[in-house]
């Protein structure tokens, strides 16, 4: 065999290990849910603080933000394959999307609503979620994350009303806000890199 | 000494490996991204995947997604099992190369 053909061999090897990565790597943006999330979670506590009416604030922005995330998400989706760790992470944020309407629901039509009870459930299931797709990512950020939103579960079982209701918009502001932008910018740097980095394969 | 392997000529075609190499990582994907990913042209991209589909590597699926059509292609069983042996007999190729 000759070099040349060595050569051409050698560049068929590496160019299956790239291509396979290249269809591996998770092209999609999920920044934009963590800071849309966090408004509806800010405009649902604000809602609920001025208006009398305030039984409709909850279900009525969550309900809304679950419409808007699955629009922008049906859209983008269109631009990308579907992959095991997309489906997987969708299936982990629509389970706990579910499961806390669910009982905040449950609770709240009971009439046993309790803002500790109520930012324990919250904090307990933000914490779990962000705590699996940080593993399956392998993202020590998202994990932290996760670790704040288990703490002010936890945490908020011991306050006043008042000091968990501050401390649940703190950990809004740092786990949804301000993760939220983090990732946007992270998934721009990415994007970039990746474009400039675009080869060209042709028969 | 032992015979050397020959590689499976659908394969070999560059665009039509990149194009299997990278539905073996993916479930499905759009004829668009296949696009962006390779570079290719449409006509190109279309004569080639349809090599690949008529082989039987590659499965496709016409549809609508919000009005707007939409072609999707995965790998089959097919398509994994002769991209492993085709990877193998690179591998057995090269390692003769270097042995020699």
């Amino acid at each position: 065999m000759s070099n040349v053909e060595e050569q051409e061999l050698k560049d068929r090897l590496s160019l299956i290990e790239s291509m396979i990565a290249e269809g591996r790597r998770t092209t999609e943006s999920w920044g934009w849910t963590f800071v849309l999330w966090g408004v509806a979670y800010y405009i649902a506590i604000a809602w609920s603080a001025f208006d009398p009416h305030h039984y409709t604030a909850w279900p009525v922005t969550m309900i809304a933000a679950g419409v808007l995330s699955s629009v922008i998400a049906s859209r983008t989706a269109a631009r990308h394959p579907e992959t095991t760790i997309g489906r997987a992470m969708m299936a982990i944020w629509m389970g706990m999307g579910i499961s806390m309407f669910i009982v905040m629901m449950a609770i709240g039509i009971s009439g046993r609503f309790e803002l500790h009870v109520g930012v324990a459930i919250v904090g307990a299931m933000l914490g779990a979620a962000n705590a699996t797709s940080s593993i399956i990512l392998r993202w020590k950020m998202q994990f932290a994350c996760a670790l704040l939103w288990w703490t002010t579960g936890a945490v908020s079982c011991f306050l006043s009303e008042t000091q968990a209701g501050i401390v649940f918009l703190v950990a809004i502001l740092f786990c949804q806000i301000v993760f939220g932008i983090y990732c946007m910018f992270a998934e721009s740097r990415k994007r970039k890199g990746r474009s400039a980095g675009q080869g060209a394969t042709h028969a | 000494m032992p015979e050397l392997p020959e590689l499976n000529p659908v394969i070999h075609g560059k665009l039509r490996l990149a194009l299997l190499s990278l539905l073996s990582g993916v479930e499905e994907a759009e004829f668009t991204w296949l696009r962006f990913k390779t570079g290719s042209t449409d006509g190109n991209l279309g004569a080639q995947l349809l090599k690949l589909e008529e082989a039987g590597y590659v499965g496709v699926e016409k549809k609508f997604v919000q009005r707007k059509p939409q072609t999707m292609y995965r790998m089959t069983d097919a398509g994994r099992e002769a991209l492993t042996a085709y990877v193998q007999a690179l591998k057995q190729l090269l390692g003769a190369a270097i042995g020699a």
